[in-house]
This record gives C-alpha cells, sequence and structure tokens, in this order.
C-alpha cells in the first residue's frame, strides 16, 4: 500500500468510528423513543443518549478499593475499540466493507465476543458480588449464543457456496448477492428461520430484556456495570451502542443487502448519502422487530431459562432451518431451475 | 471473587438500598453458584417514632397521624386506630358512615393491589406491565381524590364517623370507574396469567406451604394465596362488612389448584381487585341514608375522647393482610399507649422458607410478592451509644413482659 | 399472540397518542429557571396540569379580618402548622408544614379557613413568602 492509501484508509476508519458512535446513539435513541410510545409514555428525547454521554464524561469516575485498577479501567476502551472495529468489516449503505480484504463474516463472530469478554473481565475486576454474578451470567450467555449463532453463519455461506458463489464467507459477496435470490421456496423458508434465530440471539448480545441478566438492574442493579461511572461507563455505554448499530449492520448486510443506489439511477454523492439513509431505515426496522418489540412485550429470563431457550430450542429451530436450506440444494435440481 | 470455585458459598449483600426494594430492608444472602443456600434479614431501616408523636397529640389530631404510617394504606391505619378508639369511647358509628368507610377502604384496596401488580412486572423486567396497570390504577386513584380531597392520605375517616359525605353526583363517577375496572379485569387477568414469560418466572416459585403459612401466621393475600381461609372480612366484620357478603379469595376457586406460590399471589390480588368492584357496588346500592358521623361537633368529640377511659383494639383487613392499632386512654387529651401493628410484620418471616432454594433472579419477585409495606412495619429501633444492636429472643421476651406489666399498672 | 397477550396493545399504543400527561412541558426543559422566566415572558408556555377536582384539599386560605383568635384550629392541627400571635390574637399557618388534613377549616367557628385548589407549592425556600400565610 502507498503512503497515500493508508492515509485514505485511515480516514475512512475514522469517518466509520464517529458514524458507528453517532449512529448507534441515535438507534438507542429512536429504541428508547419507541419503546416509550408502546409503553403509552412520551420517553426521553431521541438526542437523550448523547445529552446522556456527554454528561457521564463530565463525571468523575470511581475506582472501587477492591477493584484491580488496569483491568478494571482497560476492560471499557477494549470494549468500545473491538465494538467499533467491528464495523470496518461490514457493508454500510454502499460502501463496501473498509478493512473488507481482511476478514469475513467468521472474523466478525469473534470479534463480536470481544466487547463481551471485555465486560466480563471488568466485572470480574470490579470487586463487587453484583458484578461478579453478572459476569457469570455474561459468560454462561455467550456459551448459550454461540451454537445458534454459528448455524446461521454457517447456514447461509454454506448456501451460497453451494449456489457457486466464490468466497461465501466475506460480506462483501454475502452482500452482492442476498440468500434470497439463489434459494427455492424451500430454502426461503430456512432462510427466513435462520433470520429469525439471528433476530433472537440479537438482544442477548445486546443484552437487553429478556436476555440481560448479566445486568438485571432489579435484580443485579446492573451487574457488570454496577461500579463503572464516569468516563468508563460512558465508553461502555458508547460501545453498547455501537454495538447496536453493528448488530443491525450485520443482520441487513446478511438479509436486507438491498440498496437504492442499485435500483435507481443516482449521482455518486447523493447515492451515497440515499444508501446511507436506507441503510438506517433498514436498521431501524432490524432492531425494531429484534430488540424494541422483544424487550416491551416480555419478562427476564432466569439465566437457565436462557440457556435451554438458546441450546435447545433455538439450535433445534436454527437446525430445522439449515435441514430445509439443505433440501432446498438437493431439490434444486429436480424441481427445475425455473425460481 | 471468581478466584473460589462456584460451589464455595458467598456472601451477597442486598439491601438496605437496592433498586429492587422499594423500601428499606437488609438482606444477607449465602449463596452457591445462583442457588440462595439461606437468608437472612434485618428490618429496622425506616423507623419514624410516630407512635412518639402520638404520645403528644390527640386523638383527633393523631387520626391524620396514621395516614401518614403508610403512604399507600391512607385508610386502613386511621380507620383501625379509630375503631380503637370509638371501642374505648364507646362511641356508635352511624351506618352510613360505615358504609362510606367500606367504600373508600375498597377504593383503596384496588389501587394498592394495582400499584403491587405493577411493581411485580417490574420486578420480573416486564415494565410495560408495570406502564399499563399504573394508568389504570389512575381511575382509582381520581374517584379517591374526588371523594375525599387528597390523592394520597385521604384524611377522611375521623372518630366517630368520616369527614366527608358521598354525594348522589358522586355515585356516577364511582360507577363510571367501576364500570372500567370490571371490564379491564379480565384484559389484566389475561396480561398477567396468560404471558408465558410470567408463567415460567412465577410458577412454582417463592413457594409458602399451608403449613408454613399457618406456622408463621401470614396474613392478607400472602397467607390466602397459600390456600389459608383467612380474611378479617369475612372472620371478623368490622365496618359495613357485617351486612355484605364477603368470601376470601382462594386460589383454587380460581384455578382450581393452590400451589402456594408468586403466580397464586397475582392470582388472589387480582381477583380482589374485581371482588372490591363488588363490594362498592354493593355498598352503593345499600348505603342507608343518614348522619354520617356520630359527633359533628369537633369540640364535642375532643371532649369525649379526653374523658374515655380503657383500652381498645382496631382490626382491618388491610390490602396486604391483617392491620391491628391497640390504643390505650386514661382521661387525658393524649393517649397513654398507642401500638401499631403493620400487616407486612406478620408477612416478613414468610421470606426465609420461600427464599431458601431459589434463584438469584427469583429473589426480587419473591421479596416484593407479600407486598412488604416496611416503613409501616418499622416500629422500633434500638440504638445504644449511637451504634444498633440485635436483640434475641429472649430480650425481647422480657421486654414485652416488662412492657405489658407496666400497662397493667 | 397467545403465549404474549400483550404484544397487541403494545402495537396499538404506539400509533396511539401517550397517556403521559404533558405538565409543564413535553421535555425536561435544560433549565428550569429559564424556562419559568420565559414563561413568565410570555416566550414559553405551561402546557396545563390535570384539572382538581371539587372540594380539592390544597393551599389554605385564611380571612384574617373575621377570625376571633379562638385557638381551636391550633389544637386540632396535627402538624403543628398553625401558630398563634397572642398579641394580635390572630394565627399565621406554616403551609410547608401543613398536610392538607382540613382538620382546621372544619373546626374553625367563623369559617375564616379555607382550602383552595393551589397544589404547585413546590420551592427551595420553607419560608418563602408564599408558603405563610397570616
Ligand atoms: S389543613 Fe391540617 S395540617 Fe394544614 S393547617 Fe389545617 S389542620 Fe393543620
Ligand atoms: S379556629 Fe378560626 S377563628 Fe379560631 S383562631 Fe383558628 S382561624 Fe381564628
Amino acid at each position: 500500500m502507498t503512503p497515500a492509501e493508508i492515509a485514505l484508509l485511515a480516514a475512512w476508519c475514522a469517518a466509520l468510528s464517529l458514524f458507528a458512535l453517532a449512529g448507534g446513539l441515535l438507534l438507542s435513541g429512536i429504541d428508547r423513543k419507541l419503546a416509550a410510545h408502546m409503553q403509552a409514555r412520551i420517553g426521553p428525547p431521541i438526542r437523550q443518549p448523547f445529552i446522556d454521554t456527554v454528561k457521564l464524561l463530565q463525571k468523575d469516575t470511581v475506582v472501587p478499593a477492591n477493584a484491580i485498577p488496569w483491568l478494571f479501567n482497560a476492560a471499557p476502551v477494549v470494549a468500545l475499540v473491538s465494538s467499533v472495529l467491528v464495523l470496518f468489516y461490514i457493508p454500510v449503505g454502499s460502501t463496501m466493507p473498509v478493512l473488507g480484504a481482511y476478514g469475513d463474516l467468521v472474523l466478525v463472530m469473534y470479534l463480536l465476543t470481544v466487547p463481551a469478554l471485555a465486560l466480563v473481565a471488568g466485572g470480574f475486576a470490579s470487586g463487587s458480588p453484583y458484578a461478579t454474578v453478572g459476569a457469570q451470567r455474561e459468560m454462561v450467555t455467550m456459551i448459550a449464543y454461540e451454537f445458534p449463532l454459528a448455524i446461521v453463519v454457517i447456514g447461509v455461506a454454506w448456501r451460497l457456496g453451494a449456489a457457486g458463489i466464490s468466497h461465501p464467507f466475506a460480506l462483501q459477496s454475502i452482500a452482492a448477492n442476498p440468500v434470497w435470490s439463489v434459494t427455492g421456496p424451500l430454502g426461503l423458508a430456512g432462510v427466513f428461520i435462520l433470520l429469525v434465530v439471528l433476530a433472537a440471539i440479537t438482544p442477548a448480545e445486546l443484552s437487553r430484556i429478556p436476555f440481560d441478566t448479566q445486568e438485571a438492574e432489579t435484580e443485579l442493579a446492573g451487574g457488570l456495570l454496577v461500579e463503572y461511572s464516569g468516563r468508563n461507563l460512558a465508553m461502555f455505554s458508547l460501545a453498547q451502542a455501537a454495538k447496536t448499530l453493528v448488530l443491525a449492520a450485520i443482520i441487513v448486510a446478511v438479509f436486507f443487502p438491498w440498496t437504492l443506489s442499485s435500483f435507481l439511477a443516482m449521482p455518486p454523492v447523493v447515492a451515497l448519502a440515499a444508501d446511507l439513509l436506507f441503510f438506517l431505515l433498514k436498521a431501524v426496522l432490524v432492531l425494531f422487530f429484534a430488540v424494541t418489540l422483544v424487550r416491551v412485550a416480555m419478562a427476564r429470563f432466569r439465566i437457565n431459562e436462557l440457556v435451554s431457550f438458546y441450546w435447545v430450542y433455538l439450535s433445534v429451530i436454527g437446525l430445522a432451518g439449515l435441514l430445509l436450506l439443505m433440501a432446498d440444494v438437493i431439490a434444486g435440481p429436480l424441481a427445475g431451475v425455473g425460481i | 471473587m471468581s478466584g473460589e470455585s462456584k460451589k464455595a458459598p458467598y456472601r451477597v449483600p442486598i439491601g438496605p438500598n437496592h433498586p429492587a426494594l422499594k423500601e428499606p430492608v437488609m438482606f444477607t444472602f449465602e449463596l452457591e453458584g445462583e442457588v440462595v443456600r439461606d437468608v437472612d434479614f434485618a428490618p429496622g431501616q425506616a423507623h419514624r417514632g410516630i407512635e412518639w408523636m402520638g404520645m403528644r397529640r390527640n386523638p383527633v389530631q393523631i387520626v391524620h397521624l396514621t395516614d401518614r404510617i403508610c403512604g399507600i394504606c391512607g385508610v386502613v391505619h386511621s380507620l383501625s386506630f379509630s375503631l380503637a378508639v370509638e371501642q374505648i369511647a364507646g362511641i356508635e358509628v352511624p351506618e352510613r358512615a360505615d358504609y362510606i368507610r367500606t367504600i373508600v377502604h375498597e377504593f383503596e384496596r384496588i389501587q394498592s393491589h394495582l400499584l403491587w401488580a405493577g411493581v411485580a412486572a417490574h420486578e420480573l423486567g416486564f415494565d410495560s406491565l408495570l406502564h399499563l396497570t399504573w394508568r389504570v390504577r389512575e381511575e382509582a386513584m381520581d374517584v379517591i381524590e374526588n371523594l375525599t380531597g387528597n390523592r394520597v392520605n385521604y384524611g377522611i375517616v375521623q372518630v366517630g364517623g368520616v369527614r366527608r359525605d358521598i354525594v348522589p353526583e358522586q355515585h356516577a363517577i364511582i360507577e363510571k370507574c367501576l364500570a372500567t375496572y370490571e371490564g379491564l379485569l379480565d384484559t389484566l387477568l389475561s396480561f398477567f396469567l396468560d404471558d408465558r414469560t410470567i408463567r415460567m418466572r412465577c410458577r412454582d416459585v417463592g413457594v409458602l406451604s399451608r403449613k408454613d403459612a399457618l406456622e408463621l401466621c401470614t396474613v392478607g393475600p400472602t397467607a390466602r394465596a397459600s390456600g389459608v381461609n383467612v380474611d378479617l372480612r369475612q372472620d371478623y366484620p368490622y365496618a359495613a362488612y357485617g351486612d355484605l357478603d364477603v368470601k376470601a379469595v382462594l386460589p383454587d376457586r380460581y384455578l382450581g389448584e393452590t400451589h402456594g406460590d408468586v403466580y397464586d399471589r397475582i392470582v388472589v390480588r387480582l381477583l380482589e381487585v374485581g371482588q372490591s368492584c363488588q363490594i362498592i357496588r354493593q355498598c352503593l346500592s345499600e348505603m342507608p341514608a343518614g348522619p354520617i358521623t356520630a359527633e359533628e361537633k369537633l369540640v364535642k368529640l375532643l371532649a369525649t375522647c379526653k374523658k374515655a377511659t380503657g383500652e381498645g383494639i382496631g382490626r382491618v383487613e388491610a390490602p396486604r393482610g391483617e392491620c391491628l392499632h391497640y390504643v390505650r386512654m386514661e382521661g387525658k387529651d393524649s393517649p397513654a399507649s398507642w401500638k401499631v401493628k403493620a400487616s407486612s410484620y406478620s408477612n416478613l418471616m414468610s421470606w426465609i422458607p420461600m427464599l431458601r432454594g431459589s434463584q438469584i433472579a427469583d429473589i426480587p419477585i419473591i421479596v416484593a410478592s407479600i407486598d412488604p409495606c416496611l416503613s409501616c412495619t418499622d416500629r422500633v429501633a434500638i440504638v445504644r451509644d449511637s451504634r444498633r444492636s440485635i436483640l434475641s429472643k429472649d430480650d425481647l421476651h422480657r421486654l414485652s413482659v416488662e412492657k405489658t406489666r407496666r400497662l397493667q399498672g | 399472540m397467545r403465549a404474549l397477550p400483550l404484544v397487541p396493545e403494545l402495537v396499538r399504543q404506539l400509533f396511539r397518542r401517550p397517556a403521559t400527561n404533558r405538565f409543564p412541558a413535553k421535555y425536561l426543559p435544560p433549565s428550569i429557571r429559564a424556562f419559568l422566566r420565559d414563561v413568565q415572558a410570555g416566550r414559553a408556555a405551561v402546557n396545563p396540569p390535570v384539572p382538581t377536582p371539587p372540594r380539592f384539599r390544597g393551599k389554605i386560605a385564611y380571612d384574617r379580618d373575621s377570625c376571633i383568635g379562638c385557638t381551636l384550629c391550633v389544637k386540632v392541627c396535627p402538624a403543628h402548622a398553625i401558630e398563634f400571635i397572642p398579641d394580635i390574637k390572630k394565627i399565621r399557618v406554616w403551609v410547608d408544614q401543613c398536610i392538607f388534613c382540613s382538620q382546621c377549616t372544619s373546626i374553625c367557628p367563623k369559617s375564616c379557613l379555607s382550602m383552595t385548589d393551589a397544589f404547585l407549592l413546590a420551592g427551595e425556600d420553607r419560608y418563602a413568602e408564599d408558603l405563610i400565610v397570616e
């Protein structure tokens, strides 16, 4: 790479980081607003997460006496950096992932665990029983949703591979070839099931009700985050916001990758903006169904219920989706390529 | 910390301030993984010395003080205090006053049970249901405000009767509110009882067996949910309940079985909302005309109370269970002794069998399931040399014997 | 939706007007004082609170001229909110202590005490001028 290329890449990354934070906060604001309206409340203004972040940044950062300071302070930084980093590997609107050449969906899945691991480390380092319980629960939750998540990733990529698409794990090729377009009717059902499974994993990834056992306000008073304050807490909440955007972006990229500019001809600058807006719209819709609606409509699960939900129910559902996809590949030539 | 193996029990304090606790109490949990091995709790974090204030006031004033014992049961305490004083002074309460007392009392039960249902939903992380129940609760609050002039701390009961009549225009308002609740009850029952996540979190959680419920002397919905057929309104009628047909609400009458768990406590409380509507309706149609107080002139009432000597006990079925006031008057302005036993006092001990063996996640809902009202319960705090001390059973026994001797003179 | 009976209600709610009363403003203003100043200057408007019912027990009103100084109100006030001023044989009500029981208004032989609709009494100074009625 020439220095100019590196500079361009760095500029892109900086812009994307900003977008990750601002977009994430915006999505959180919209989430809160929609949830409030469903509960017949007015709710805070959409800009509230920005106000909160600014306020948190001005506050004192307290490190508890029996915490492990370096780990306690490092955890939020790691969480924030890794959450933002994931976005570099995911297409946003019509812009292809900036670091797409260096990683694929599998890497994204691994990167997604880093913020959670940082939370766990921070929780254990807090030296508070609440945080410890929260950290244990976070680990259990991660292990619980990892398997259904793997089913989704493998299912989609395998189907694309079976359809003869090269690099099926690369997000560029996933985004360029929507899975829906390569499957027959059986496969459509399979893909839909995988979409549901991925949507069901989202609240756990974002520690939202009903899968927010690790923070569980009424049980653990914030669990993992109970000892965090000020700048550290702000970083965690920014990480959370970025992660919200990232997860929406993954679902959009894998299942709803269409862009406006591919349908309508428009000048490049307009296309960039239009696609970005279209992307945000899709993200809001995805998050509404995967997070907002779910979190207002249910009670919190117990950790053992959460585990059985993911290990048993969701895994079975996911495997059923996978089977449908396989059946689709087998039935594809038999049913004729007319679809 | 995490270094220890997961099996070693560790201690987690919850309280006196914790988001799951709406009122101060200090729990110490001994946990093994996510399971509660043992639990201890220390109430007495919110003693306010209301009886001490009462010792310096006359009964007419104390009635309004009793309103402040609990922010939710505004009428229960003033009613049982008045019952006790009326007993001592031999005041005959007019019938109409008894009916009005009953109506306000039942409205209070409606709003208290709805409030509880919302809190319970919140403890489960189900905030939408919290907002919904509290929104419909407003309706009862509005009626109470219309009847008494205050939203909370109604100040409607006075020794000898009530302070405000229910005029014909208010009947329509009450009817409208009752119709709303009766129309809503099935929906509410379905929101709470048909919901899979609530069922999952509440069924067979925090079980209190009938035997434990009896042995621990639990009262109110907590006891009824375990199948104990107690309700002062049925067993020991006061106010207008003697004329009315009140049967204790038991879960097996609705579901055909009694588990004694949190779910049953939801069932009992929600059904009692419907029962209260019926009682109010019956009161409205059967309310006799007549005066609303035995003594119109407060000055005369003060004089009567001042002359009174003797002791009296007022018992009332509060939304949380039996509430008891003991009053002793010795011909002075202020009572010689006044003791309050709020309903939660009888229910607190049931936490121990409910919580043992439960999961951390269930602690909030189990604690909330008896609808604890700790500020009302905390009637004593012992501080020596600015430090708290814990009294043993023997100490308490000795102290109460001493006090009884003192009261006997 | 049998398993989650609340969902239809939630979705319906999304398209209805929220139940929250917008008093005094839809969102918390960045500065309450600035907001109140604006209201006074006519630059901003206050959304009205929920109306009070008839015979509401609000801030006490005192008709000083007809008071005969009998001190009956002082005797029944549970909160010791009423102070008797022997020199002029009149009373003074400390509204910050008043618990709005309306006992004084019931006992006053001259009916010179009454309860108004005013309930916006929160303030930072317990002894503010409008919290002392005399
Ligand atoms: S309303 Fe009650 S508390 Fe207020 S001044 Fe009158 S008697 Fe005292
Ligand atoms: S009771 Fe009425 S007349 Fe008597 S002192 Fe009080 S305000 Fe004056």
